[in-house]
């Protein structure tokens, strides 16, 4: 990962997929280590089942959007939405997505995240879910997985904190149970 | 004190209320949403005891406000770039009655556009009305600004816009904040009939007395660090320098930060008029040229006098359309600074990403009206009633009818109704009897539905009214409408009736009905276009009312019917086109449609719409 001054997530989906919601999970994670927290949401029409992007940076920045080319890491709850955000990862950059172990990424895909020198990584998130019995929460079996293989800016303890936090009382067990079997997911 | 992540919004709300803003009206707009909600959430929080209401528009939500700082209070009223047009008769005059308290309009701006109508900028707003403007760059800011307007409207006496645009509304920064004020003067009102009731005679001196302040408020620009305020170092001389504000002042910042660039220096306009005509003198003359990075439109670029030396929209550098997201001004830059000799941006684009992501024929997602919408079994029944209508519709989550096949038009809040009227006289003048429905939401129609009906039954426009009445404003995000008499703060108001203001207007056939039951809605809009072309009849109004499955989700579908699709299914796409229902996929193993049960919601609609009868209760 570049060490520049920031580190920059894209997290994508579609609507009513808990982007928002797993945004914060991580940029309250990210506060409480002290990093500045800088983002940007999508609001409105395109909530209506449309793409959704959220844009997070951590550190000393002042854009709340990340450059195409420049992000570091690309967060997606949906197989079509994380190739449609290739774009926004440099070189070397991270790409995590909710889909089929045997089918991710896409040929064509393939080829071109080696030669960029990409990352690629995906996790059955909404079947995790849905065995736990909250298919809601593929966004935080997601970030579980994540949190296995990068415990920078933020590890898994610290997302758990976070999400034993921020969660509503009626679904904080069940989402914790979500964050770590996709952090197992990982190890396993 | 204590840290939280705000939303962009959630920072002007705290602003407007750490500069002791004792009145906030709003109207609901995305960007501009969820200032008042977090203007309510902050004051409970702390038991303060401002006025918050949700208005019935914009204009509405202005004057209101208005009215407060007249009286001495600080107020704000809040809205979207295009509410601004619909209070732009009160802003003018608002602009040279001045204020006595703090009065800030804040006015939400959607380069994209990504839930507008058009693009426009406020600053430009502000420049007609003569009223000063600030553009924050960041949540940060926009709190900042949000109390600095208040302070400087109230020291100078006149009001002043804050213009966050869309990535300021909708961004998210940790903000460290404390206590808030809760008290200010007592309201008061001191008779000024050649001030608060100015005849044109008096309009002139107004308007020398706003020029005046206009002057006095530029020079107050100059020294506004740190929103307006250069970085030149003494004596050096350039080539390329930047002129920016908000947005792409903090892309401009993080480009040149991280290119470790020196060499260009950058003037920050974050209050951009009246123009710091002295500031901008100053960095021009330092500079061979200057590139001007500004959303939405070209605010900056025509009050610069020297042309010759500026690039821009005007000269072709800068995109005339759509946001300047980072990648854009990265470009922008790039090649500005080869273009006048100066070493290029480190960074190359890589543009094969773009390429690839073509190729993939990735599926697009356009919204859709969520699974069991009222929206959607109105719009079906519509169609099949009237199958030759033209459809005027208007601004709201049904505008998404358009996927439908049933909405035609869509020009700006209440046209559902006036263009119904205006098509409607066209071809009758012509001897045509044009069928036309109108579509128009309940908060919508209250927003500016009645000016247009009252016009249309005076008139005598024969057309068939349908108002889509889900008991809320949905796509903005579910504000109580007068039809509830719910309050912003939670507390009761007045139920308004829809039924009674329709028939207040002069229409004599209003009708209620639940849409779920598509054939009763059917023979109704039927029963309506008899009305419409008997000699006597008129405009035939009907409620198609259910409540927003979003908004009311216990209540919304209360017998519950799961459906499946069977053998029957012939694939003939009709369910596809005529009610896409998200929840309904054409399954490829299967060869026919089936049910995503996750997404169904059992509301059963569908079972009434399949021209096979294939799907059933399971």
């Amino acid at each position: 990962m570049r060490t520049m001054t920031s580190v920059d997530f894209i997290l994508a989906g579609l609507g009513g997929q808990g982007i928002l919601f797993m945004t914060k999970v991580l940029a309250y994670a990210a506060v409480d280590k002290g990093y500045k927290v800088m983002g940007a949401e999508t609001h409105g029409m395109a909530q209506r089942g449309g793409s959704v992007v959220s844009h997070l940076r951590l550190g000393e920045v002042r854009s709340t959007l990340v450059r195409k080319g420049a992000g570091d890491v690309v967060l997606a709850l949906e197989e079509n939405e994380a190739y449609r955000n290739i774009p926004y990862l440099q070189a070397e950059g991270q790409l995590y997505a909710n889909a089929a172990k045997s089918t991710f990424p896409r040929e064509a895909v393939k080829s071109y995240l080696h030669k960029r020198g990409m990352v690629y990584r995906s996790v059955p998130a909404s079947e995790i879910a849905v065995s736990l019995g909250a298919p809601m929460s593929a966004n935080l079996a997601l970030l579980g997985f994540f949190s296995a293989y990068q415990s920078h800016p933020v590890s898994y303890e610290e997302l758990k904190t976070t999400v034993e936090r921020i969660s509503p009382e009626p679904f904080r067990a069940v989402n914790l149970k979500v964050l770590q079997s996709g952090y197992e997911q990982a190890a396993g | 004190m204590r840290e939280e992540i705000f939303l962009g919004n959630g920072a002007v709300a705290l602003g407007l209320l750490e500069g002791g803003c004792q009145v906030v009206t709003s109207y609901p707009g995305t960007p501009s949403s969820e200032i008042l909600p977090e203007v309510v959430r902050l004051m409970k929080s702390q038991d303060l005891d401002t006025y918050v209401e949700w208005s019935t528009n914009e204009k509405v939500a202005l004057d209101n406000a208005f009215a407060a700082a007249v009286s001495g209070k600080r107020a704000a009223c809040c809205m979207k770039q295009v509410g601004l047009n619909v209070a732009a008769d009160s802003l003018m005059s608002a602009a040279y009655m001045g204020t006595r308290g703090g009065f800030v309009i804040i006015s939400c701006d959607d380069p994209g556009p990504h839930s507008s109508q058009t693009e426009q900028d406020t600053r430009f707003m502000a420049r007609m009305a003569k009223v000063p403007v600030l553009d924050p760059s960041s949540p940060e800011e926009a709190r900042a600004m949000a109390g600095l307007a208040l302070e400087l409207s109230e020291a100078f006496q006149i009001p002043f816009i804050l213009r966050p645009a869309i990535r300021v509304c909708h961004a998210r920064q940790n903000l460290e904040w404390g206590d808030l004020k809760g008290h200010g003067p007592k309201a008061s009102f001191e008779r000024d009939p050649g001030r608060w009731a100015a005849t044109p005679r008096f309009r002139f001196l107004l308007h020398r007395e706003l020029n005046h302040k206009l002057q006095e408020i530029s020079l107050r620009f100059e020294t506004l660090a740190p929103y307006n305020q250069h970085n030149l170092e003494p004596g050096k001389h350039y080539g390329v320098g930047i002129i920016a504000g908000g947005i792409p002042w903090s892309v401009v910042q993080d480009i040149l930060s991280e290119e470790e660039r020196r060499d260009v220096p950058v003037l920050k306009l974050g209050a951009p008029y009246p123009f710091p005509q002295g500031l901008v003198d100053t960095f021009m003359n330092a500079c061979d040229r200057v590139l001007i990075l500004e959303e939405t439109d070209t605010l900056i670029e025509y009050l610069l006098r020297d042309q010759n030396r500026v690039l821009g929209r005007l000269s072709g550098d800068v995109p005339s359309e759509g946001e300047l997201v980072p990648e854009v001004i990265y470009r922008v830059m790039d090649q500005v600074l080869k273009n006048h000799g100066l070493e290029g941006l480190r960074d190359s684009q890589d543009t094969t990403a773009g390429k690839l992501v073509e190729i993939l024929e990735l599926p697009i997602r356009k919204p859709t009206l969520c699974p069991g919408c009222p929206h959607r079994a109105s719009f079906f029944a519509i169609r099949k009633a009237r199958p030759k209508a033209i459809y005027t519709s208007d601004i709201g989550c049904y505008t998404l009818g358009l996927n439908l096949g049933a909405v035609d038009t869509c020009l700006d809040m209440g046209a559902g109704i006036t263009m119904a009227s205006g098509f409607y006289q066209s071809f009758h003048k012509d001897g045509v009897e044009q069928p036309i429905v109108a579509t128009i939401g309940d908060s919508t129609f209250y927003h500016s539905g009645t000016a247009g009906l009252l016009n249309a039954v005076y008139n005598d426009a024969r057309f068939i009214l349908v108002v889509l009445d889900n008991q809320t404003t949905a796509m903005t995000g579910m504000q109580p409408t007068p039809g509830l008499g719910i309050r912003a703060d939670g507390s009761r108001g007045n139920a308004v009736s829809l039924e009674r203001v329709i028939a207040g207007c002069g229409v004599n056939f209003v009708e209620v009905i639940d849409p779920y039951d598509i054939q009763g809605m059917t023979a109704l809009m039927k029963k309506a276009v008899q009305y419409v072309q008997r000699p006597d009849g008129g405009v035939a109004a009907i409620i198609a009312r259910h409540p927003c499955v979003i908004a009311y989700k216990d209540q919304a579908v209360l017998q519950k019917k799961q459906v499946k699709v069977t053998e029957a299914c012939v694939e003939c796409n009709f369910c596809h086109e005529r009610f896409e229902c998200p929840a309904l996929y054409k399954d490829e193993d299967l060869g026919r449609t089936a049910v995503n049960q996750a997404l169904c919601v059992q509301c059963g609609v569908c079972m009434q719409i399949c021209p096979k009868g294939a799907i059933v209760e399971a």
